[in-house]
């Protein structure tokens, strides 16, 4: 079990951005995940939500992550989920969402893909 | 090549054979080829783990590339100290010849663990001449290398007549003594794969009594069953079981057994016995002719000693009574409250002599508890490792006696396993079903804010764990819990949020109930539905979530208009149960 504390962090790649999460996702920050997703789309370069260190995600925290989903579908920009964590992977899955996102193992596919 | 160096420096000390001058009648391709050859055999032999394969590929170059006339490989047998000859190529056949250690040259290479060199086999005397004589083959010259291992030799390579009439020479000896060092090597490989083979057959042997033993057992009854067995095997497979059977006039027949000895045969002697007393008590005559039948069904087919030790018995449906008998069996403990009675019922183990009469008792139980143990259980060891007895159970079972039947059977499950199981330890009760009382795991009220949710979420988690529930699964109730509470953080008391949740978690019997109130505006039952999974839209995934890991839920509004509680329920694998249910 992780026990990174809770954070978000967006990093500007070679031609993408990276949003960086850690802790557990819940509803007490997941707006401020929200925010820092979609301020990431406004770039307009891809973008990657690396989830390697969550060690919890809820609904909100997903919701988060679709609302990126759909913004970046809307205008034809790429999103997807980096280096998703078990905890993560298992939570997608129950909410059946994880073939629905494009999941990659490492930020470099972003432009690779 | 590590060995064959170690080896090679080796003969030279211990197996007496020096270097000498080379005669010019020597081998037939020089250094090179000896090494070449020498590679090649090892390198054969490397892969070869067959016994037979690795005996016969080390005879069979041996007799190409040193070009003698027969060879032979004996090998050891450590307990009767015979040398046996497993292979043999040449044109007297002596495979299967035994000669003692110290006997001829052969085994002359073995009790002195080095090589042997006979020149001239005519002025010899320690050779082995009974297949000459009645073979009319004439040995001239031969060499006996012996097998060397760590754990000294296992066998001896032998060769016999070099094609061209000259006699054996050092050289030759030297030669044959480097090539025993691989073929030892490889004939240690062989066997232990083929112990390791053995053991492996083994092992899906054992698993698989144990699962024909597994399905013989009993399914725990959850609808009001008076009769519960459980059984913990010390080993891989158990000499115990237990079974219970509903008759046509409403009475339960129950057997627990123990058969003595450990193993396969034992095994396969509970497999008969158990559905021999099944087969006699299922036409519901008295507990001692029961006995008696499955006796003298067991005298007649029952060898080496094995006994069977047993109970069997009838009790009603609301258990008021139980009626019983045993042969060999350790005597039944009666719980009523504080007093504790123990009734033993005479008549040997079954399977000894046959036409036996037993015993038979009846008794009221009065509300009280009916324990069956198999002497697993009073042998069980206490730190200073003596037996517990009969008075240690007791002392165990009251230990437990106030918790409900699950917790008590889960409690007397780990003291007995904490303590040492030197035997297979069955248990075996009959009591009156009482409706359980549900188990009070977590209790707890807090602040309906986000920021509540990490430590709520803690204490289930701590509180699933200690109940031993998997990792997954514990996971998804905790997130269910989580989206329980977030619903009601957001949507129950909305933006002003003032207000409390309570949360608590009961267990009654294998049932989870998870528990939240709150203080919100009445929640609309109808508004809250689950949506389809899978969809990519931001609202409602939390009930759906809920609804996907939960077997049931519901929502009450309060009547007063202020006020909701929510109820999910899951069932969870029993815990005390998992020796035979899983």
């Amino acid at each position: 079990m992780s026990v990174s504390p809770n954070g978000v962090a967006a990093e500007r790649g070679d031609g993408y951005v990276l949003v960086r999460l850690s802790g557990e996702v819940d509803l007490s920050w997941s707006q401020e995940v929200r925010r820092a997703v979609l301020d990431a789309l406004a770039a307009g370069t891809p973008v990657g939500v690396e989830l390697s260190a969550v060690s919890y995600i809820d609904s909100s925290g997903i919701a988060a992550l679709v609302e990126g989903f759909q913004q970046a579908r809307q205008n034809g920009g790429r999103f997807a989920l980096v280096a998703v964590s078990d905890a993560v992977r298992a939570v997608l899955e129950l909410a059946r969402l994880d073939r629905v996102f494009v999941i990659l193992p490492s930020a470099d596919a972003l432009l690779a893909a | 090549m590590k060995a064959l160096r170690a080896r090679s420096a080796g003969a030279r000390t211990a197996g007496g054979v020096r270097p000498a001058h080379r005669p010019e009648a020597e081998p037939r391709a020089g250094e090179g080829g000896t090494l070449a050859f020498l590679a090649e055999l090892s390198q054969a032999l490397a892969v070869s783990l067959d016994l037979r394969q690795t005996l016969s590929e080390t005879v069979t170059r041996v007799v190409d590339f040193m070009q003698v006339e027969a060879a032979s490989l004996f090998l050891l047998d450590p307990a009767t100290l015979v040398l046996d000859c497993r292979i043999c190529i040449g044109p007297v056949d002596i495979t299967g010849v035994r000669l003692a250690v110290g006997q001829g040259i052969v085994g002359a290479a073995v009790a002195g663990n080095a090589t042997q060199l006979v020149v001239d086999a005519s002025n010899d005397a320690r050779v082995w001449r009974a297949a000459d004589e009645s073979t009319g083959f004439v040995t001239r010259s031969l060499v006996c290398a012996p097998l060397r291992t760590a754990a000294g030799p296992i066998g001896v390579l032998e060769i016999v007549n070099r094609r061209d009439g000259t006699p054996f020479s050092t050289a030759d000896a030297e030669l044959l003594d480097l090539v025993a060092a691989p073929a030892a090597l490889a004939i240690n490989s062989a066997r232990m794969a083929a112990s390791l083979l053995e053991q492996q057959r083994l092992k899906r042997e054992f698993d698989l009594a144990r699962r024909l033993q597994k399905s013989l057992l009993p399914h725990r009854r959850r609808d009001g069953f008076p009769v519960i067995g459980v059984n913990r095997p010390a080993h891989e497979i158990s000499g115990d079981f237990y079974d219970h059977f509903e008759l046509a006039d409403g009475r339960i027949g129950f057997v627990v057994g123990d058969i003595s000895g450990k193993g396969l045969d034992a095994a396969l002697l509970m497999v008969r016995a158990a559905s021999l007393l099944r087969w006699a008590g299922k036409d519901g005559i008295e507990p001692a002719a029961w006995l008696a039948r499955a006796n003298d069904e067991l005298c007649e087919t029952t060898q080496d000693g094995r006994f069977v030790c047993a109970l069997v018995g009838y009790c009603d449906r609301a258990a008021t009574r139980v009626r019983f008998a045993g042969a060999g069996f350790p005597p039944v403990i009666v719980q009523r409250g504080d007093a504790f009675d123990e009734y033993a019922s005479g008549g040997p183990p079954l399977g000894i002599l046959p036409g036996v009469v037993f015993e038979q008792r009846e008794i009221a139980l009065d509300g009280g508890t009916f324990y069956a143990f198999s002497d697993g259980a009073t042998d069980v060891r206490d730190a200073d490792g003596r037996p517990i007895g009969n008075a240690g159970v007791r002392a165990l079972i009251a230990r437990h006696a106030h918790a409900s039947l699950e917790p008590r059977l889960r409690g007397l499950l780990a003291d007995l396993k904490q303590l040492r199981l030197v035997d297979d330890t069955t248990l075996l009760l009959v009591e009156a079903p009482r409706a359980e009382h549900p188990e009070l795991l977590v209790e707890r009220r807090m602040p309906a804010r986000a920021e509540s949710l990490r430590e709520l979420r803690g204490s289930v988690r701590a509180a699933l764990d200690a109940l031993g529930v998997e990792p997954r699964l514990r996971d998804r109730l905790v997130l269910a819990v989580d989206e329980a509470c977030a619903n009601i953080i957001r949507h129950g008391y909305g933006p002003s949020c003032e207000g409390d949740i309570e949360l608590r978690l009961a267990r009654t019997g294998t049932t989870l109930a998870f528990e939240l109130r709150d203080t919100a505006p009445c929640a609309d039952p109808a508004a809250l539905r689950p949506r389809p999974l899978g969809e990519m839209r931001c609202g409602g995934l939390g009930i759906a979530l809920i609804d996907e890991v939960m077997d049931d839920w519901r929502v009450e509004p309060a009547a007063c208009g202020r006020g909701n509680r929510l109820v999910m329920h899951k069932r969870i694998e029993d815990i005390a149960g998992e020796a035979n249910e899983a």
